[in-house]
């Protein structure tokens, strides 16, 4: 099946050992300590950017398949608490080192996309999810083209579900970004670039034009 | 606590110049409109002297002025939660009324839905209420799709319908879980989920599978549960009480309100003895015949106090 073999292609990146606790836990969670495997999770999250980008495929798998076995979800509440918990010292965290920070966003990101709750994605994270959007919006953020290529990547990835959610802090956000793309002096262009996509690709509905697609995505010839 | 506009929190990263806030200040004085239409004041007065205010990086960003109340004390896992009954609650609500508006209009071969059968029992013209009768307060929905939950969070219960398909059910004689979209006073229905639990427990599981666990945490119920354990009978015709004795009934009041709540701080010893004796009397009275279902209740209270 397509879907668990991605899956296990992601996990190939812990020790054999959390391995198979992880496999364990996607067929058989009720055997396993979830907590002990949600804060297995978390961890590699915020050490793999690419992991970050992955782990809530894996999550949404564990929560549904422990809430059809035993109807309860110490996982999901597990996970959550802890990611909490990061995103509490998320500044701390951001001092300490920017690739720890840039992997917790898109970790909480990955998992506001993949968890939902009947279909509609959790109320509870929506501020925290902005909380973080705004930090990379900062002037001290954008400066650093790894803190911009986070903002935009998420944005590209669930702006379009944040901006139902709330809409008057989406538009906040985007005049934050404008605001940076002109007046901020210590952009790197690659920076700007990346700031003149996200706002053309919401202005255009959260999709690019072709023109949009061609003038950012295609090998330049000269 | 904190306050919406949050305490400054950054030692090193007092850099007026660079600060963008202040270059967007300038530039958005020259709009005289915000994003969302609305006339823009100038921004708050910067003070020189006060680096903090300057640069100010608040902790959150997204204050709870401009989105209503934001509890920041909650845990993430509880919210979630919260909101998964609460929309669970909508949606049962809203495949309830559709089932009202069959009843109007009966249709033989009806489809059975997937979703929860809680509220089944549209069907029956007898009870089938009018459009206007339908519980609809969210937050008396809510509080009895929880003491619902709790009840079939249960071992007994997963036993119960692994036994009992639903279409061999017979009212009466097999539990069936209330109707929470019904108009109930709060009494009667706080009734109807003890009667049902009570008929749940004839399918506890034996002790010797090692449920006790599972039947402790079946006493922590905090004020969900709101016990007043009268074991009265008188109302329910469906449910048939063995118990006859006025006697043994005061009894069992008195040693389940003194027990039930807050096991933890009666030593094992003493329970044990009021049990053995209420067990006893209570056969002694009612020579020796005893529907299951009681049994079932005395052992659930009985074994879970063994662990204390």
């Amino acid at each position: 099946m397509e879907n668990s073999s991605k899956e296990e292609y992601t996990i190939r990146s812990f020790d054999l050992e959390t391995q198979k606790l992880l496999k364990t836990a996607l067929k058989d969670p009720g055997s396993v300590d979830l907590e002990k495997v949600s804060n297995v999770i978390v961890d590699q999250s915020l050490k793999d950017q690419i992991f970050s980008r992955e782990a809530g495929r894996i999550c949404f798998t564990i929560v549904q398949a422990e809430a059809k076995q035993t109807n309860g979800n110490v996982f999901r509440r597990n996970l959550l608490n802890r990611l909490q918990q990061e995103f509490k010292a998320r500044e701390e965290t951001r001092k300490r080192s920017t690739h720890e920070w840039v992997c917790l966003v898109s970790f909480i990101c990955n998992i506001f996309d993949y968890l939902k709750v009947n279909n509609m994605p959790m109320m509870a994270l929506v501020h925290p999810v902005y909380d973080c959007l705004f930090r990379l919006a900062q002037s001290d953020a954008l400066k650093n083209e790894e803190e911009v290529d986070c903002l935009v990547l998420q944005l590209h990835g669930i702006g379009d579900q944040l901006e139902k959610m709330n809409l008057q802090l989406m538009d906040e956000l985007f005049n934050l970004l404008r605001d940076g793309f002109l007046l901020q002096e210590d952009l790197s262009s690659m920076g700007r670039l990346l700031l003149l996509e996200i706002l053309e690709f919401r202005a255009g509905g959260w999709t690019l034009s072709e023109t949009a697609q061609k003038y950012y995505y295609s090998e330049v010839t000269d | 606590t904190m306050s919406a506009h949050q305490k400054y929190r950054y030692e090193n990263d007092c850099k007026p110049d660079e600060n963008r806030n202040k270059g967007a200040s300038r530039w958005s004085q020259c709009r005289k409109r915000g994003a969302d239409g609305s006339l823009r004041t100038s921004h708050a007065v910067e003070e020189p002297g006060k680096c903090s205010q300057s640069s100010r990086r608040p902790e959150s960003f997204t204050t709870p002025e401009s989105e209503g109340p934001v509890s920041r004390v909650k845990n993430w896992g509880d919210e979630v939660e919260a909101e998964e009954v609460r929309s669970n609650v909508q949606r049962d609500a809203h495949r309830y009324r559709r089932r009202i508006l069959e009843a109007d209009f009966p249709q033989r071969d009806r489809k059975i839905s997937s979703g929860s059968s809680d509220s089944r029992d549209s069907r029956d013209s007898k009870e089938s209420p009018a459009k206007g009768d339908i519980e609809s307060d969210e937050a008396t929905l809510i509080r009895r799709q929880k003491q619902i939950n709790y009840g079939k969070n249960t071992l007994a219960y997963d036993r119960y319908i692994k036994e009992i398909p639903k279409h061999l059910r017979q009212p009466g004689v097999h539990p069936k879980t209330p109707n929470k979209f019904k108009k109930y006073s709060r009494r009667s229905w706080d009734q109807q989920i003890k009667l049902w639990r009570v008929k749940l427990h004839a399918w506890d599981p034996p002790a010797e599978e090692g449920n006790d666990v599972q039947q402790i945490e079946e006493i922590d119920l905090g004020e969900i549960m709101d016990f007043e354990l009268d074991v009265e009978c008188s109302g329910d015709t469906e449910s048939p009480c063995p118990i006859s004795s006025g006697a043994s009934l005061a009894l069992a009041e008195v040693i389940f309100t003194i027990c039930y709540p807050i096991p933890s701080k009666i030593s094992s010893n003493s329970i044990s003895q009021y049990f053995h004796f209420f067990l006893f009397l209570m056969i002694d009275f009612c020579g020796g015949n005893f529907p299951c279902y009681v049994l079932g209740y005395t052992h659930f209270v009985y074994t879970a106090f063994d662990n204390f």
